[in-house]
């Protein structure tokens, strides 16, 4: 059975005996290219459920909207969807015990954003690559925790070195690295949608709405924008899972895994070696959330 | 049309503080006087925005106008710029904009007994009806002003509670304290139920509301059990505000905006509306 | 009738830059929007008025992202203001398409009309000139015609080019600010017959009829809770809308001076209604996704007569769940509830 048969099985099964009040999975659009979060209540729901190669989102991100609820929540994870996961057991957002977890080894995934905007008439140029950036450089296929397990067991895709891009802009002088940020970061227009995609962005009032004090502008001036790009890169140092759907849904392509890149190269480095959300262990705590004596500081 | 005395309602004048008053523990009244620029013209229950100029800005309705140039404003401190507010002194300037709002119905409340409900903070919006009708004695009939607080320290204007309003022809002020205190022989109760209690009649009368939105929520269910119809009873609502001039979109509930077409409300009105208050 | 030649467009742009801040479709790299012509780099930019539409909406130029509003100090006996930024000069918008100019239109409502008049938006509205382009291809995500709009007759443009599909656009003056830019333009213009382009059908279609009193019927439907499940309340459907409006106020200090400024703000976020005392009459994202429907199709229609979609499609394009407001309005007018 393909795995959207299994997928829709387990669901139904689930949904049925009552040991999940909402599963977590995708739909069909109107065009193939079309697949988007679905979440089934009702056994009827099911034959709605699909798996393909759309199925880029990261559900665990959704987690979060039921994190005061009670319901039980089955959901469909990939390799780095399952990270997510982990992160928010890491986190304390929600119970384990809440979640039937399903995974799917990923074979890599197409980006429906992408091909909806070469679809659309916006784009001069269609890109129509075979796979989504974000799924090009990926380390973790598999899914790191699950309750059942689907699909056969991916390698990892990343081609060469896994830093190379990251290495390129160490090698600048810091005026031309400022520059390139300048030029990337100039064009932020802070819809704050690479916040609300991260799962690791999961504080109930964000740094960014605090107002005693105010810590960052709200002008799209290149100091506030900055600003806000680093302070949110900061915050996910050693906690970043690597989805990749902060940069996949940004509306003016920033660049931003190559700022979260750096900042899981060099945590690796100092209190490493250290991966986020590779395996949930009760109690674990991500690197910079846990202070020790001999920690590196010689970076400081 | 509007009775903003500005050129660009988005921008304030400058004011002075000429004296504050410390109702309880959070809430101050700010006396503000404006001597240089256009006088303003506030109807009782219109709104204000008042701002620290490099904090931020804050909706509040003007307790009382005493003169053109002279506002009066019962602020709690609950907030960013409320907190610095509540931390300058008399001579500071700061800025005010507006006035905004639809104001209370004070000429087709005229004839009437008035029934005036009010929790916390909210006597403040109230206040300015209520000295309104003092100050238009023979316009209105009989004034009742129902009011309570969590504790004896948090009744705001005190002075007028207890001491001025109380002698006014025709008029009784009833407070109650959510909890007993030692000191306190008055009533204790909710809102709510005091109100029941003193079961004044429908006939004749508006009541006017104001408090937090679970205490509105209950006193106009108290209300409707004792007999008053929609059209009897008035409410001013809160939501966040930052323009003032119903343009930038926060403080809508349904089609209307709370700065623009409120803060006053009666129920028939609020009926119509979606319950997201 | 008076034709354009494309050819001439950059020099066309350079005349009208002179007198006026010129702001054009421009793909820059990796984004497109309006820009200003004076910003535009032959090494890395592209003119875009031969794609569909651009990314970044023309709202952009009357209600900029971050806009300084006015300038105060600290003085001898206290504060004073300073400065206010009411920027009245000339400005021209070329190539704009009838989604944006009608969402344009809505904006006027809102910022010109009812009680109030928007200083800020009016400097700016009142000394804009707008060229619009006819549309005849719509793209798979445009219904503008479903809201309204005419995209061969884009409502409230002051001139109208039409591509031809050569390498003329015919140029059509609709107003005396438009007959002003034609002579302005006269060394530019040509007279010549050319066939107008065959415009194409729309492929998306929505049937609008009693939607606005649809929604205010089904406000407590558990429709609005599935409907919402994969909206992550993101905002990218605001920033990109030419017709979202919502703006915050803040402050921005540099010792002893600063100023106030506003930006685009979105009723997405979990703090929009937040007050001050903790109080928050939309806490869920169910609540502020259904109040972002109802404001654009029935609570703008009831208070000015027009909804606030222009069937632009940028959302449908843009939303990472997948949210479509064509599918939207056909959910709410299908729905079976009684309040």
């Amino acid at each position: 059975m393909d795995i959207t048969g299994k997928i829709r099985e387990i669901a139904a099964r689930l949904l049925q005996n009552g040991e999940v009040d909402l599963f977590m999975a995708w739909e069909k659009g109107d065009l193939p290219f079309q697949s988007k979060p679905f979440f089934a209540r009702r056994v009827e729901d099911v034959e709605r459920i699909i798996f393909d190669e759309y199925s880029i989102h990261n559900l665990s991100n959704a987690l979060l909207k039921f994190r005061d609820r009670q319901e039980k929540i089955g959901l469909v994870v990939k390799g780095c969807d399952s990270r997510g996961v982990v992160r928010l057991l890491e986190d304390g957002q929600i119970e384990r015990e809440r979640l039937y977890i399903v995974g799917v080894c990923c074979p890599g995934m197409k980006d429906p954003l992408q091909a909806m905007r070469d679809y659309s008439g916006f784009n001069r140029n269609p890109e129509a690559a075979p796979l989504a950036a974000k799924c090009e450089n990926c380390i973790q296929p598999n899914p790191v925790i699950y309750d059942e397990l689907l699909g056969e067991e991916q390698p990892p895709r990343v081609q060469g070195e896994r830093f190379a891009r990251v290495r390129e802009l160490e090698q600048l002088s810091p005026d031309e690295r400022y520059r390139f940020f300048e030029d990337i970061l100039s064009r932020c227009i802070r819809c704050y949608a690479c916040r609300q995609a991260c799962v690791a962005c999961n504080c109930r009032t964000c740094i960014f709405d605090e107002t005693k004090p105010q810590w960052v502008g709200r002008e799209t001036s290149i100091s506030d924008n900055m600003m806000y790009h680093l302070v949110r890169a900061s915050h996910m140092a050693g906690r970043c899972i690597e989805c990749g759907e902060c940069e996949r849904v940004c509306p003016v392509n920033i660049p931003l895994m190559l700022i979260n890149q750096k900042l899981i190269k060099d945590v690796d480095n100092f209190f490493g070696p250290y991966e986020a959300g590779m395996q949930y262990v009760e109690g674990a705590k991500p690197p910079l959330s846990v202070y020790q004596e001999n920690d590196p500081d010689d970076f400081i | 049309m509007h009775n903003c005395n500005c050129e660009n309602p988005l921008v304030p004048q400058i004011v002075e503080i000429v004296k504050i008053i410390d109702e309880t523990p959070d809430v101050k009244t700010f006396h503000v006087r404006n001597e240089n620029g256009v006088p303003f013209d506030v109807k009782p229950g219109q709104l204000a925005m008042v701002s620290l100029l490099p904090v931020g800005e804050g909706m509040f309705s003007v307790s009382w106008q005493e003169e053109k140039e002279h506002l009066q404003f019962a602020i709690r401190r609950v907030g960013l710029m409320t907190d610095e507010l509540h931390s300058v002194g008399v001579g500071h300037k700061i800025g005010v904009r507006g006035p905004y709002g639809n104001g209370f119905p004070v000429e087709a409340c005229q004839g009437k007994d008035m029934l005036f409900i009010a929790g916390g903070i909210g006597l403040a919006p109230l206040r300015s009806f209520i000295k309104y009708c003092l100050k238009h004695r023979a316009d209105y009939g009989k004034i009742q002003v129902l009011y309570g607080a969590r504790s004896y320290a948090d009744l705001c204007f005190k002075d007028e509670l207890f001491e001025l309003w109380p002698k006014e022809k025709d008029t009784e002020v009833f407070t109650t304290l959510d909890r007993p205190e030692e000191g306190w022989d008055g009533h204790v109760g909710l809102i709510p139920s005091y109100l029941e209690e003193l079961n004044p009649a429908p006939e004749g009368k508006v009541a006017v509301i104001c408090g937090p939105p679970i205490m509105i929520k209950f006193a106009l269910k108290s209300l409707e059990k004792m007999g008053y119809n929609d059209e009897q009873v008035i409410t001013t609502l809160e939501m966040r505000m930052k323009c003032g001039i119903g343009k930038c979109g926060r403080c809508n509930i349904g089609s209307e905006y709370i700065c623009l077409d409120g803060p006053v409300f009666n129920l028939a009105q609020l009926r119509k509306l979606p319950p997201e208050w | 009738m008076k034709v354009l030649n494309k050819n001439k467009l950059p020099a066309v742009f350079d005349k009208l830059a002179q007198q006026s801040e010129l702001f054009v479709p421009l793909q820059k790299k990796e984004q497109s929007g309006f820009y200003s012509w004076k910003s535009f780099d032959q090494a890395s930019d592209q003119l875009a008025l031969d794609l569909l539409n651009v990314y970044l909406p023309p709202k952009q130029v009357l209600l900029p992202q971050t806009e300084k509003m006015y300038s105060f100090r600290q003085e001898e006996g206290g504060v004073a203001i300073s400065e206010v930024y009411e920027e009245s000069q000339a400005r021209v918008i070329f190539g704009i398409r009838a989604c944006d100019l009608q969402a344009i239109n809505c904006l006027d409502q809102a910022f010109l009309t009812r009680g109030f008049v928007d200083e800020f938006y009016k400097a700016r509205r009142d000394n804009t000139t707008i060229v619009a382009s006819a549309c005849y291809k719509p793209g798979a995500n445009c219904f503008c015609s479903s809201m309204g709009v005419d995209p061969l007759e884009p409502a409230g443009a002051d001139a109208i080019i039409r591509d031809t599909g050569t390498e003329y656009f015919i140029w059509e003056a609709r107003t005396p600010a438009g007959e002003e830019l034609s002579r302005q333009l006269a060394e530019f213009l040509e007279e010549k017959g050319l066939p107008l382009p065959q415009s194409q059908a729309f492929e998306r279609q929505v049937d609008m009829e009693g939607v606005a009193e649809k929604l205010s019927q089904v406000f407590s439907s558990p429709l609005w809770e599935e409907l919402s499940d994969a909206c992550q309340t993101c905002g990218i459907c605001t920033y990109l809308c030419p017709s979202c409006y919502c703006f915050d106020i803040q402050v921005k200090n540099q010792g002893e001076a600063g100023y106030r400024f506003r930006c685009w703000d979105s009723c997405m976020y979990g703090e929009y209604t937040m007050m001050a005392g903790g109080h928050n009459p939309r806490a869920s994202a169910t609540e502020r996704f259904r109040n972002r429907f109802l404001h654009k199709l029935e609570f703008f229609n009831e208070r000015y007569g027009m909804p606030l979609c222009t069937g632009c499609g940028r959302c449908i394009i843009a939303c990472p769940a997948g949210i479509d407001i064509s599918k939207i309005i056909t959910a709410a007018k299908e729905a079976e509830w009684s309040a």
